[in-house]
């Protein structure tokens, strides 16, 4: 027991039975669906976890502080709509400078939430669910519930969604995916590698503590905010090039799917712990979920009770369950301590009995 | 104690909004203030502020539920199911009520017993049940209710007054009482203001947030249930959202979110600010979604302006000091 | 210890270490100190000196100074009166971080760790030096190289939530250590270890002073405190009483230091006589918190329990109150064995628990007096419609307010504008009106003036005499000795001793409170 405990900590456990129960899933869906071990569904659901994953690593990084945005799905809906509404008139607008222009957007509105949280002191459930009605009110009032089209756009962003940066075999790796998939490295780099990342962990575990180490907490809390928006603005340009027509409805109800994946990916929702890898795994369970069920001819709707069972056995896995590993893991460390120097020096490992 | 005065200017504030916000709307129509209109005011809003009542203990005890709207929905579809299914429509309305209940103590369980945060295991409540009322009805509407089911959502009962508006006013008498005159209302406050000093009192705090919880989804599966007799018929997504105006009213009506104080007087102020404050809005042809930001708006200003005011007299203290 | 003794021993201590090649320079020096805290005098006139490489331990009662002290020199508060030194140079300390970054760091009973973060992470969290860009591999190496110098096996790479206290105290030393402090506060760091635990800290802190390090020790158990200190400072109500070397300091004068406060005020309780027996505990246990507890109770009987904060009174209370069911022995109750497993079945037999946390676990702060006063009771005020009959229970709070005279304009105002003592007596008149046959009182008069401190100490005698059996917990000495017929004293979470009347006094309670059997006179070991 000894190495597994050196080197799987409680806290990876946690997503290693994610892991688990993802290859599980794809088990028995492929033994329900015919055709299932096939490219097309590989591509499927990773096109429909890019733009998931990409938000839930800015709701990561608030929800590691004790704090929740739930206004992503109207800031994806929004950055989407004006990033299209822009590029729709001008047509030759420079591709980065529209990336650009949806992450500037969403960085303004997740500034105002963070704002509110950090300086208003007001809890952020109550900010985000206000916010989360206002940027869709003014969405829709902005817009005059018009709708961009596909026509309406550049070729390069209606094609974008089929660009294959390379292919293993059959096995596409496409643009959007594999720009989620970088976001996920770049911020679990950030988030392990980072002084700045830690300080976020160290937050979320004890934010007494980090008062009295002197640890900005205001700034980083607005940090994680700004960073919220900021990656929900690249998904709501991800979201324009993926459908092309944008309503005013777009990326409704996607802050749920967006707290599922973080949840079920193991962050904690009290704050200080969970990885960024964590959530990409929870959305891809998602994404899984979404698109097996859909294979099965299973109305969609029973995604959604099965996401809410699914976050409540997260979290409650994380209160009960995790509570009961660490203690184990705890009592092992103990044996270790207690045993007296004088035995020589302790040594490095013992190997398992 | 200061929150005491606050309280009470706080109350004095809804009122003098209350007041502009009603003599706008006069300037706007001279009708305004005609029963009719009053009668359509509460009618338009009836299932959420009949829900906002009971949120009022869930939120003074320190807990929040955001599942109330999806648990609106499930008991509507749970009961248009059981009716499609030919169930005589009493039957199916007993049954919508149970699927509140039973939904609103599943909640309290993990609340309660398991001891997880209230706002985690609602916000799960708020997509699975959400999810359920979808598998039970599927994509399309169920309606061809029996006329008398339509009547109760509609029909004027005593004068231009409807049976919904009846039963609010019955419920806000009762909450009103049980917050404020029962041994319920009492533990309410103090688990909310204290816990610990609850627990060491010994009293069942499961209990009582258990009792609440339920009673929670009980009143919301009513409330589901009368929409779908207004509206005569029932969607999987209806009352999608509604949770942002039923706490927004809550909050707004001096209720902590940390829970702990606020009464229920506050809460009808704010009912009425509200109610007001959409109908003046409509008057003056400010859209849906307008309107629905204006209320996010004003969750925000509720917590955000005590606040303020507070950092702004502890400074002011600690310079005379 | 008259003043020009102490002030001898300390250039004592200077001279020898200025032999010793050492600098003579006391590293931190506190002149004049005073800080109140609304009625409390907490620090009056305190100068205290530490010189680089000693080991000075702080002793004293609960409630003496020690922690004002400390939380001066780490910034939590701000003295009234005084200067610091550091060095020879005045400094103001105005947060923790700031005293970190002057060198002096303070571990605590409870470690202040990052429960998330492993292990090298909370010994660094503090360094701005060390980049932007976390090194693990550098950091884990130099976090292993300090726990190795420490002489502690622990894995870096574990989180903080998994270890136990002993391995968190040593992440805080690290901690320390890493930072390069010139003085460290040890504040009663050994409470919670065990005995080969302790001899490895001690081991640290003498290598620490080897390297200059000055380090105020404070520690209720004696026998450490002679072990390791080079210098013994007692206080006492927020007065530096005397300051001795090592060499000159003894448990017994220093016993007497800290307790050495005049009686004057306090009238002994007159005796009751004793009534039937009510409540008999025998072997009465929880794991990990306190064992083997055995003692009678009988009607109108004050059973004190002395000791000091930790050693498990509380947990005592909270044990025959139901909060924290007992999970060993048996409590007989009027010759019925009861088991207690919920403060609902406490209450039903007759049994109250009066908190020593008036303000977190005792009163409902915002809510009313009359609605404080009945709310473990308030199925009795209920009438038919299961409605509150307030006219009933403001007869109840007016009653109580006559009876224990409790000073407030009306018992619908709220608890919070009540002064310490008048809340107090709302808590007394709220766990009266259970009727209790059993009241145990948790630090009864902590935090209250001297007026509302005897009005408190007369209702017990008058509860006594109605044939109530009370449990006194009560970390002040005269108090506990005045007021108790029969005295049980606990140590870290074992009966000490239980003492008569005659056979309690200030030194044979300290004595056996703090662990040192030798000065003991006649008690009875339990």
């Amino acid at each position: 027991m000894n190495w597994l405990q050196r080197y799987v900590r409680p806290e990876q456990v946690r997503e290693l039975s994610l892991l688990l129960l993802i290859i599980v899933a794809v088990i028995v869906f492929g033994s329900m669906i015919d055709n299932y071990y096939t490219s097309r569904t590989f591509n499927r659901i990773a096109s429909s976890v890019a733009i998931i994953t990409i938000v839930a690593v800015g709701q990561t990084l608030v929800v590691l502080t004790r704090n929740i945005d739930l206004s992503v799905g109207s800031i994806v809906g929004c950055t989407a709509y004006f990033t299209g509404t822009l590029l729709a008139q001008n047509n030759d607008l420079h591709p980065l400078l529209v990336v650009l222009a949806a992450v500037a957007l969403g960085s303004v509105l997740g500034a105002i939430n963070g704002v509110f949280v950090a300086w208003g002191r007001v809890p952020s459930i109550i900010v985000t669910l206000g916010t989360l009605a206002i940027y869709r009110g003014l969405l829709v009032d902005l817009s005059g519930a018009k709708t961009v089209t596909t026509d309406s756009l550049p070729s390069w962003l209606v094609d974008l969604p089929r660009v294959n940066l390379f292919a293993i075999g059959e096995f596409d790796f496409r643009a959007m995916f594999m720009l989620a998939l970088m976001i996920v490295i770049i911020f679990q780099v950030g988030t392990s590698f980072l002084a700045l990342g830690r300080r976020l962990y160290a937050i979320g575990s004890n934010p007494d503590a980090a008062k009295l180490i002197g640890l900005p907490i205001k700034r980083l809390v607005f940090l994680t905010f700004v960073l919220s928006g900021a990656l929900s603005g690249l998904a709501g340009f991800v979201t324009l090039a993926r459908f092309g027509n944008i309503t005013v409805e777009a990326g409704r109800g996607l802050e749920l799917e967006v707290v599922a994946a973080v949840v079920v990916g193991g962050v904690n929702i009290f704050g200080g712990s969970g990885t960024i890898m964590g959530a990409m795994l929870g959305a891809i369970m998602i994404g899984i979920l979404e698109q097996s069920l859909f294979r099965l001819q299973i109305s969609e709707f029973w995604r959604d009770a099965l996401l809410g069972l699914l976050i409540l056995l997260a979290v409650a896995s994380d209160a009960v369950i995790l509570q009961r590993l660490r203690s184990l893991w705890a009592r092992a460390d103990l044996k270790f301590i207690a045993k007296p120097p004088d035995d020589g020096p302790a040594p490095e490992r013992r190997a398992p009995p | 104690m200061s929150a005491l005065g606050r309280l009470k200017s706080w109350e004095g504030l809804l009122l003098a909004l209350l007041v502009i916000i009603v003599a706008v709307n006069i300037e706007h129509s001279p009708y305004y203030l005609g029963v009719g209109n009053i009668v359509n005011l509460f009618q338009l809003s009836i299932e959420k502020i009949i829900v906002a009542l009971i949120m009022t203990l869930v939120i003074i005890n320190g807990e929040i539920d955001l599942s109330v709207a999806s648990v609106m929905g499930l008991a509507a579809c749970v009961l248009a199911w059981l009716f499609e299914m030919g169930t005589p429509m009493p039957l199916a309305i007993v049954g919508g009520l149970l699927a509140g209940l039973a939904a609103g103590l599943f909640n309290g369980f993990w609340v309660a017993y398991v001891g997880l945060p209230s706002l985690a295991v609602t916000l799960a409540g708020l997509i699975g049940y959400r999810g359920i009322a979808r598998i039970l009805v599927e994509d399309h509407p169920i309606g061809n209710f029996p006329e008398w089911f339509n009547l109760v959502g509609q029909q004027p009962l005593i004068g231009p007054v409807t049976v919904s508006i009846v039963i609010f006013a019955l419920l806000f008498v009762i909450i009103a009482i049980t917050l404020h005159s029962s041994a319920l209302g009492r533990l309410v406050y103090v688990i909310g203001n204290n816990l610990q000093a609850a627990r060491y009192s010994g009293i069942r705090v499961r209990l009582v947030k258990m009792t609440l919880f339920g009673a929670s989804g009980t009143i919301a599966a009513l409330a589901g249930i009368l929409y779908a007799a207004r509206l005569g018929s029932v969607r999987g997504d209806m009352a999608a959202g509604f949770e942002l105006d039923i706490i927004t009213i809550v909050l707004l009506g001096g209720v902590s979110i940390f829970g702990g104080s606020g009464n229920l007087a506050g809460v009808g102020l704010s009912i009425l600010v509200i109610l007001n404050l959409r109908n003046g809005m409509g008057l003056a042809s400010i859209t849906g979604n307008t309107q629905t930001s204006v209320i996010g708006a004003l969750l925000i200003l509720s917590v955000l302006v005590p606040n303020m005011a507070q950092t702004i007299s502890n400074k002011w203290n600690g310079r005379e000091t | 210890m008259t003043e020009s003794e102490t002030a001898h021993a300390a250039g004592a201590a200077s001279v020898r270490r200025a032999e010793d090649g050492r600098a003579s320079v006391p590293v931190l020096e506190m002149r004049n100190i005073a800080k109140r805290f609304d009625a409390t005098q907490a620090l009056e006139d305190v100068s205290l000196t530490l010189y680089p490489g000693e080991i000075h331990a702080l002793l004293g009662e609960n409630g003496a100074g020690k922690s004002t002290l400390i939380k001066i020199m780490t910034g939590v508060h701000q003295p009234d009166r005084g200067e610091i030194l550091l060095a020879g140079k005045p400094v103001t300390i105005r947060n923790a971080a700031e005293s970190q970054r002057l060198g002096i760091a303070a571990i605590y009973q409870e470690p202040l760790l990052f429960p998330d973060l492993n292990v090298a992470e909370n010994i660094f969290i503090s360094h701005q030096d060390r980049g932007q860009v976390v090194g693990w591999r550098e950091m884990f190496r130099d976090a292993e190289a300090i726990l190795a110098k420490l002489g502690v096996a622990l894995d870096v790479r574990s989180t903080a939530r998994g270890l136990t206290l002993a391995a968190q105290q040593s992440v805080e030393i690290a901690k320390a250590i890493s930072l390069n402090v010139k003085v460290l506060i040890m504040d009663e760091p050994t409470a919670s270890l065990s005995a080969h635990e302790v001899a490895q800290l001690f081991k640290l802190v003498r290598d620490l002073s080897d390297q200059g390090v000055a380090i105020l020790f404070v520690s209720h158990r004696m026998e450490e405190v002679f072990d390791i200190a080079d210098k013994v400072t007692v206080f006492r109500d927020g007065q530096l009483i005397s300051t001795r070397p090592r060499s000159e300091a003894t448990p017994q004068n220093s016993i007497t230091d800290m307790v050495g406060r005049e009686m004057g005020l306090l009238q002994p309780r007159p005796p009751t006589p004793q009534g039937d027996l009510l409540l008999s505990v025998r072997g009465l246990g929880k794991e990990g918190v306190f064992e083997d507890v055995s003692f009678d109770l009988h009607r109108g009987e004050v059973l004190g329990f002395g000791g000091l904060i930790g050693a498990g009174r509380t947990d005592i209370g909270l044990a025959l109150f139901g909060i924290e069911p007992a999970t060993a022995g048996t409590i007989v109750l009027n010759g019925t064995e009861v088991t207690i497993r919920s403060p609902g079945e406490s209450m039903g037999l007759g049994i109250a628990y009066v908190s020593e946390d008036r303000r977190q676990l005792g009163l409902s702060m915002p809510m009313s007096i009359s609605a404080n006063i009945t709310l473990p009771t308030l199925r009795r005020y209920l009438n038919r419609f299961g409605l509150i009959r307030t006219a009933m229970e403001r007869a109840t709070a007016e009653a109580f307010r006559e009876r224990l005279s409790i000073r407030t304009a009306s018992v619908d105002l709220p608890v919070a504008k009540l002064s310490g003592g008048n809340q107090q007596k709302v808590m007394l008149s709220k766990w009266l009106n259970t009727k209790p046959s059993v009241l145990i009182l948790d630090e009864p008069t902590r935090g209250i003036d001297v007026g509302a401190k005897a009005e408190v100490h007369t209702m017990i005698g008058e509860l006594a005499a109605e044939g109530i059996g009370i449990i006194l917990i009560s970390s002040d000495l005269p108090e506990v000795l005045t007021m108790s017929d029969r005295l049980l004293v606990m140590r870290e979470g074992r009966q000490m001793a239980i003492f008569d009347r005659e056979d309690a006094n200030q030194e044979s309670v300290m004595t056996a409170a703090m662990g040192q059997e030798a000065a003991s006179e006649g008690g009875v070991a339990a």
